[in-house]
């Protein structure tokens, strides 16, 4: 699909949103045929449309009352295992005034649910959430009688609560059902075709050797090759006969994709209502610089990384009657459904997308690859199809993380102080370029560059890359300017919040109290993403070109917590997978393909590598809680840098950092 | 097709499967068992860990034609009663996403068997064949700590 559809969807849910005023627009009960036939599909009872109006954006919310005096609300927003199937329960719960056992969210149907945008930039909570409230009180207050005034923080009985996960039973005891658990009668199987190349196109097959296997059909359209089969197993197999030959699109060597990003780099333009601003400025870099007492310039690489969910894509269509229904797992089913609707060319009104809780997504499931090619597939079968990557798939026919390159050059005055800072990303993305220190002369921009591999969304995407570099960049100030890197820090730190939980990660840590050098060492970074204050502090032992993390002290101030225990789990989550990206992993590709290709050969955090940890939160009641899914990914690549560039004196200004051969002394 | 027979969760199964089909693919394609999950077909994740002869396993690196006594996730509660690594997983949220917890549940569980009182080191080296990506790690070793415990003082009690 059209990258500038993708934008155009994505910009309608951007910004800050401030529920101001609402309507219920509509109860459903006795009405016409084709609302009792869907007040039908839902099982009867009363359903509430209530549009929530807020910064001249009308968002949707549906509250279905039950005849059993239950409810059932509807979203969109999807749980990839950050935790939202619960927190929007809770949300509805609160407000509805019930406990959240008589909440039953329904999400990810686009036939029954309001489409109030897809699953990403961690704004379900900051965003969703208000939403979600605003309505169900409204809800509330037609039912009682009563205000529609949201409950004071103060009086919460369900939200600021651990409540536990709402699927707890059904996980542990494996009858959790995510889409690759998905079967339908008369169901066929895919096994897919697949060039070995990146990019290619199909010039010729020949599946002689499979047409003879009884139960066995190859299917072409385009470029897509499968052939479907009763049973996986037989299918795979047959797949595995036909012979296909493939021109493939050449692929520059990886070395030289840096100088290819800025050989192609549009430069930036302000867009200060954009969700990412791709270029902040602040008073006059130039002379900022010019007037420096001393000054530094350092460049930071990010390589391509995978997102690696531990279920791997899959997705059932049923065609028939010119409509399809595709069952799937994406983050975003309305924009899936924008997508099969395009590839398929039929009026989005004759797709449904439904997605279930998926087996992880971490931003890798944004996009509806593999609901295209079930739908494609099931229209040519004349039958449901199923087609589910296999890791292998998972790896290579999605996207990858951009790759980033980022030049940084700053000064600072004669107290140490600094002054201006030029900070330009290519390619990896806008997300996460405010500096949380306090700068006069700032220019901050990312230039968009053509990257000949696919890249998109991964949990807080260029904030990993622009924080690494900010942050890393820092403790060579410190290092300069031989200033302990936390004062350091505090001298440019004027929000308050952040002070606090720089102040406190660092003596819960001891920071300045664990003796450094001789293989030990130490590092800190902080970040103020997404409305969240964050640090953490990192001990690592160096032992030859291997690095192993000791203990991990961290502190989130999210505002409000609406889930605490949900909360540290994610916080926690996100800095342990932030070890990936900063120790081991890339994705290589080579003149067409991509090299990356098996788990074996990728390496992933494991219960070896996970370090003693203290994770602790801020709970401020009363400040609007921030999303937490993403930004704390950013702390972990420059923290762990600092603390190697502690233990052994070198700095390494590229991901990963292992091995620590060739690091720059 | 080879013919297959194997005891899943106490009951015995037979049927023809085509030959080095997977233990994995007998339990999710023809015992329709999903809660084994499928995460990379290499034995490198865990997410398809089950009991063989009481040994935790990886079914999709392990021939159907290999195993006879299987427990799956399906299997492990008694009597309507939770095991209780489920019960301290649940207890210590020990998952995000939830994909690799059955397979975790099965691994811990078969080194409680082995091991009742399992140091920290011990539970990481029995588990590190298991990914979560969501980074759940130290949950569930807080998990796996707190059912050896249970379990432990379940079996005082007699």
């Amino acid at each position: 699909m059209a990258d500038d559809r993708r934008t155009a969807y994505k910009r309608r849910f951007d910004g800050d949103l401030e529920p101001e005023s609402y309507e219920i627009v509509d109860i459903l009960d006795t009405l016409t045929p084709d609302r009792r036939a869907f007040l039908a599909t839902l099982g009867g009872g009363l359903l509430f449309l209530v549009t929530v109006r807020a910064q001249d954006r009308d968002l949707p919310v549906r509250v279905q009352v039950t005849d059993d005096g239950t409810y059932r609300a509807f979203t969109g927003k999807m749980d990839m295992g950050q935790g939202s199937r619960t927190l929007l329960t809770q949300a509805f719960a609160e407000e509805l005034g019930v406990p959240v056992e008589r909440v039953t969210l329904v999400m990810g149907d686009t036939r029954l649910c309001p489409d109030d945008g897809g699953t990403w930039a961690s704004i379900t909570t900051p965003q969703t959430v208000p939403v979600i409230r605003k309505a169900a009180a409204a809800v509330r207050a037609a039912r009682t009688g009563g205000t529609d005034a949201l409950t004071a923080p103060a009086a919460w009985t369900t939200l600021g609560r651990s409540i536990p996960n709402t699927t707890s039973l059904a996980i542990v005891t494996g009858a959790k059902t995510y889409p690759s658990d998905l079967r339908l009668p008369g169901m066929l199987h895919a096994s897919l075709v697949r060039s070995p190349h990146h990019r290619a196109q199909l010039v010729a097959y020949d599946a002689a050797a499979v047409e003879r296997i009884p139960g066995v059909r190859v299917l072409r359209d385009a470029d897509l090759l499968a052939v479907v089969a009763a049973d996986p197993g037989t299918a795979r197999r047959a797949a595995s006969l036909v012979t296909a030959t493939w021109t493939p699109a050449p692929l520059r060597p990886q070395n030289e994709w840096p100088a290819r990003f800025k050989a192609t780099a549009v430069a930036p333009v302000e867009q200060p209502t954009a969700r990412y601003p791709p270029l902040l400025r602040r008073g006059d870099v130039e002379a900022g610089l010019a007037g420096a007492a001393r000054r530094l310039s350092s460049t930071y690489w990010v390589p391509p990384i995978a997102h690696v969910p531990m279920e791997p894509r899959a997705a059932v269509a049923d065609w028939r009657d010119d409509a399809v229904t595709v069952y799937g797992g994406s983050q975003a089913p309305f924009l899936v459904r924008q997508e099969v609707a395009q590839a398929l060319q039929v009026p989005e009104a004759r797709v449904r997308i439904i997605a279930s809780d998926s087996g992880g997504g971490f931003g890798g499931k944004q996009r509806g690859e593999c609901e295209v090619e079930a739908a494609r597939l099931s229209r040519l079968a004349g039958a449901p199809v199923r087609v589910a990557w296999t890791r292998e798939e998972e790896l290579t026919c999605s996207y990858t993380r951009p790759a980033g390159l980022v030049d940084v050059e700053s000064g600072v005055d004669a107290d140490g102080r600094l002054t201006a800072l030029r900070f330009a990303n290519y390619n990896s993305g806008a997300a996460g370029l405010a500096p949380q220190y306090d700068v006069p002369h700032q220019w901050v921009g990312h230039y968009r560059a053509t990257a000949e591999v696919r890249q998109g969304s991964y949990r807080s995407l260029a904030a990993v890359a622009n924080n690494f570099a900010l942050e890393s960049h820092m403790d060579e100030w410190a290092a300069a300017l031989q200033i302990d890197p936390v004062a350091f820090r505090l001298r440019h730190i004027t929000d308050a919040r952040l002070r606090q939980v720089v102040e406190q990660t660092a003596a819960r840590f001891g920071w300045g109290a664990t003796p450094v050098g001789q293989g030990r060492g130490v590092g800190i970074s902080c970040n103020l993403e997404k409305d969240a204050r964050l640090a953490l502090c990192v001990e690592v032992a160096v032992r030859g070109t291997d690095v192993r993390v000791v203990r991990m002290v961290a502190t989130g101030d999210f505002g409000a917590a609406l889930n605490p225990d949900a909360l540290l789990n994610q916080m926690t989550g996100a800095i342990i997978q932030g070890m990936g990206g900063a120790l081991w992993e890339h994705v290589d590709f080579d003149t067409t393909a991509q090299t990356t290709r098996r788990l074996s050969r990728y390496r992933l955090p494991r219960f070896r590598d996970v370090p003693a940890m203290d994770v602790q939160l801020i709970d401020r009641r009363d400040v609007d809680a921030a999303g937490a899914g993403e930004s704390p990914i950013t702390l972990t690549a420059p923290a762990l840098a600092a603390a190697v560039f502690s233990a052994t004196g070198r700095r390494r200004r590229s991901l990963p950092l292992l091995p620590l051969r060739d690091a720059a002394p | 097709m080879a013919k297959l027979t194997l005891t899943v969760n106490g009951r015995p199964w037979s049927g023809d499967v085509p030959e080095e089909t997977s233990l994995l693919e007998v339990l999710r394609e023809h015992l329709m068992l999903s809660g084994t999950k499928y995460g990379c077909g290499e034995g490198q994740c865990g997410s398809c860990t089950v009991l063989i002869d009481g040994r935790a396993s990886r079914a999709c690196v392990t021939p159907a034609s290999r195993a006879r006594e299987v427990v799956t996730i399906e299997g492990l509660a008694s009597d309507g009663q939770l095991h209780p690594v489920q019960r301290a997983f649940i207890e210590a949220q020990a998952f995000q996403c939830g994909f690799c917890t059955p397979g975790m549940v099965m691994g811990a569980t078969a080194l409680l068997a082995r091991t009742p009182s399992p140091t920290d080191a011990d539970i990481r080296t029995a588990l590190d064949g298991h990914l979560c990506r969501c980074g759940t790690y130290p949950r569930i070793i807080a998990a796996v700590r707190a059912a050896s415990t249970t379990m432990t003082r379940e079996r005082r009690r007699g």
